[in-house]
């Protein structure tokens, strides 16, 4: 089987060689910790661009995969980013959503954001909606009539997804928590049209990508619209202003044989999750464990085979002990079989997870949930 | 119209976040000689007590907290001035702070909210701060508790280093010290040697309450 044949396979419960071994990614921080620790310094991470998947013995990793249609699907053009004041270790940056945002340069946390461009309606003409458009040139890559003519050549290895954008938490990002928090009661008229106008742009972009007959395998949503205390928003509000065009968005692909739509969400889902699965969004992804114990296992005894997961092995655990890893995968070895499940750490590995763990649940991932697979990991040994 | 009519008017302004009415309410009950306190009391923290339970069980969330934190914090400066005329005075002082290496601030400042909404004075030293900050505002104010937030598993080591300097600098027998944040639980907060863990920004509010009549984690 091929990456792509087995993906397939193991998110539609159909037989399968083994499971697919892959990852989430890294924190930026984390190899140069990993550096001090053995990691050859020829293995790099970047989002965009890295070689670590054949040195750590995998199958792919997830970020190729959700960048693999390289489709602009949010706003086009994007600010420029640019660096608007030094101040030693942080720096006030702009970043390429229009948000002015405070960061550290290293062993960087979440960065606060301090500046919105996105305040009025009258911001939200000028500097957001123009932006918003479906039609613009720039959406699709310069070389996609090339990469419709790969994606379409029988047997393909490759998974391509498609991006699905994001209801919630971009216009929360342009405008910051509290203000779009607020605007839900001061002018839920307005916060209903950047909803709408959003989905439109999504909508009118997949359609472009779609036209061209490819078999996508997939489709990748964002929102970070939780924490440990649950969502950010009401269920009540998620249902009148965001299901409806998560739907938009679900029939439309479904309509083209795009029948798996993960969504990436941190935090404390789960008073989420039904009302995706009604809007049409099967996959929950990277499904953070947390403080508040989230367990892939217990999410498919009450969804059934109907939801789909990726991610589930808490980060925790691989700062742990051997022994507790070992017993983690394990214990998640029966979902993995069952299929719908495809695990790895629950978010991005953090840089305070010893390089020799991560080896470690790797070795453990190839000989439990892939059946002994060799896939030639380099270097470093067990 | 009575006292009692009308605050329990302003409690539900609050509660359901109509900062007008909790403006107009508030400057009413002023105007025909009613209490600061017991405006404060009975009108804005009773309503905000309201929504950090409701808040607690699921029953609101993060909108439904601001919009009534809003309408308390335009009636709290309507009310302001007539609370320090009165010599009304907040039942403590609380530091609070993002730890270092921590840029996250919406788990602070929703406590910061609440902390206020419940009759707190809070001193906010903002994100990323080192312990000789912390040290340093709850020496220069005298507060009665230290606030910690951390987002990440990465950071939430630092709240350890700054109890240590609590220690150091002599202050730590005079202060309660109480932590929250994604990663934190009520047992990593004790074997740091926390007083108290707060699971969300309402329970946080009611802890820094309990700390202040003695109780502990």
């Amino acid at each position: 089987m091929n990456n792509r044949q087995r993906f397939n396979a193991t998110m539609h419960y159909q037989p399968r060689d083994r499971a697919p071994i892959t990852d989430f990614g890294f924190w930026e921080e984390t190899f140069p910790i990993w550096y001090t620790q053995g990691l050859p310094r020829r293995i790099k991470y970047r989002y965009d661009k890295s070689n670590h998947v054949d040195y750590f013995g995998m199958d792919c990793g997830l970020d190729a995969v959700a960048r693999s249609a390289e489709m602009r699907i949010g706003l086009s053009p994007y600010f420029r980013p640019k660096v608007l004041e030094d101040r030693g270790d942080h720096e006030i940056f702009q970043q390429t959503d229009g948000v002015r945002v405070l960061r550290r340069k290293f062993l960087g946390s979440i960065p606060q954001h301090q500046a919105h461009l996105l305040t009025d309606r009258a911001s939200w003409q000028k500097h957001y909606k123009p932006r918003l458009d479906p039609d613009d040139p720039r959406r699709l890559p310069k070389d996609w009539a090339e990469r419709v003519q790969r994606w379409k050549e029988p047997d393909r290895a490759e998974i391509v997804a498609l991006p699905g954008g994001s209801l919630y938490g971009w216009i929360r990002n342009w405008m910051g928590v509290e203000n779009v928090s607020l605007l839900l009661y001061d002018d839920p008229a307005w916060f209903e049209e950047m909803v709408e106008t959003v989905a439109d742009c999504i909508i009118g972009a997949l359609a472009q990508a779609l036209a061209s007959g490819v078999q996508f395998d997939g489709c990748g949503m964002w929102e970070d619209m939780a924490y440990r205390g649950g969502p950010l928003i009401s269920p009540k509000h998620f249902k009148q202003f965001l299901v409806p065009h998560y739907r938009r968005i679900t029939d439309l692909l479904h309509k083209h044989g795009v029948d798996i739509v993960w969504l990436d969400c941190d935090g404390d889902i789960s008073l989420l999750v039904p009302h995706w699965l009604e809007a049409g969004v099967n996959c929950m992804f990277p499904l953070e464990v947390g403080t508040w114990g989230a367990d892939p296992i217990k999410y498919r005894q009450q969804y059934g085979k109907d939801l789909r997961i990726m991610g589930g092995f808490d980060k925790h655990i691989l700062q742990g002990a051997p022994a507790q890893i070992e017993e983690e995968v394990q214990r998640l070895a029966p979902l993995v079989e069952e299929g719908g499940y495809i695990g790895f750490c629950d978010h991005r590995v953090p840089p305070d997870v010893p390089l020799e763990n991560y080896v470690f649940f790797l070795e453990m991932v190839r000989t439990v949930w892939g059946h002994g697979v060799n896939l030639r990991p380099m270097g470093v040994v067990c | 119209m009575e006292n009692s009519t009308i605050l329990q008017d302003l409690k539900q302004a609050v509660v359901d976040g109509d900062y007008r009415d909790a403006v107009d309410l508030t400057t009413e009950l002023l105007e025909i000689g009613a209490a600061p306190r017991q405006i404060l009391d009975e009108g804005l923290i009773a309503g905000m007590n309201i929504v950090g339970d409701k808040f607690k069980t699921g029953a609101c969330f993060v909108p439904e907290m601001l919009i009534a934190a809003r309408a308390m914090q335009r009636a709290l400066d309507v009310l302001r001035p007539s609370l320090v005329d009165t010599g009304v005075e907040p039942i403590g002082t609380v530091v609070l702070g993002t730890v270092r290496g921590d840029l996250h601030d919406i788990g602070k400042n929703l406590a910061s909210m609440f902390l206020e909404g419940v009759g707190f004075r809070v001193i906010d030293v903002g994100v990323d701060a080192p312990a000789d900050k912390f040290v340093e505002a709850v020496r220069e104010n005298q507060a009665q508790i230290l606030g910690m937030s951390a987002l990440l598993t990465t950071t939430m080591s630092y709240a350890a280093e700054v109890i240590k300097a609590l220690e150091q600098a002599d202050l730590r027998q005079k202060v309660k010290v109480i932590i929250g944040g994604a990663p934190v639980t009520a047992e990593w907060a004790a074997r740091i040697g926390a007083d108290a863990f707060a699971v969300d920004a309402a329970t946080g509010a009611d802890r820094c309450k309990e700390l202040m009549q003695g109780s502990a984690l």
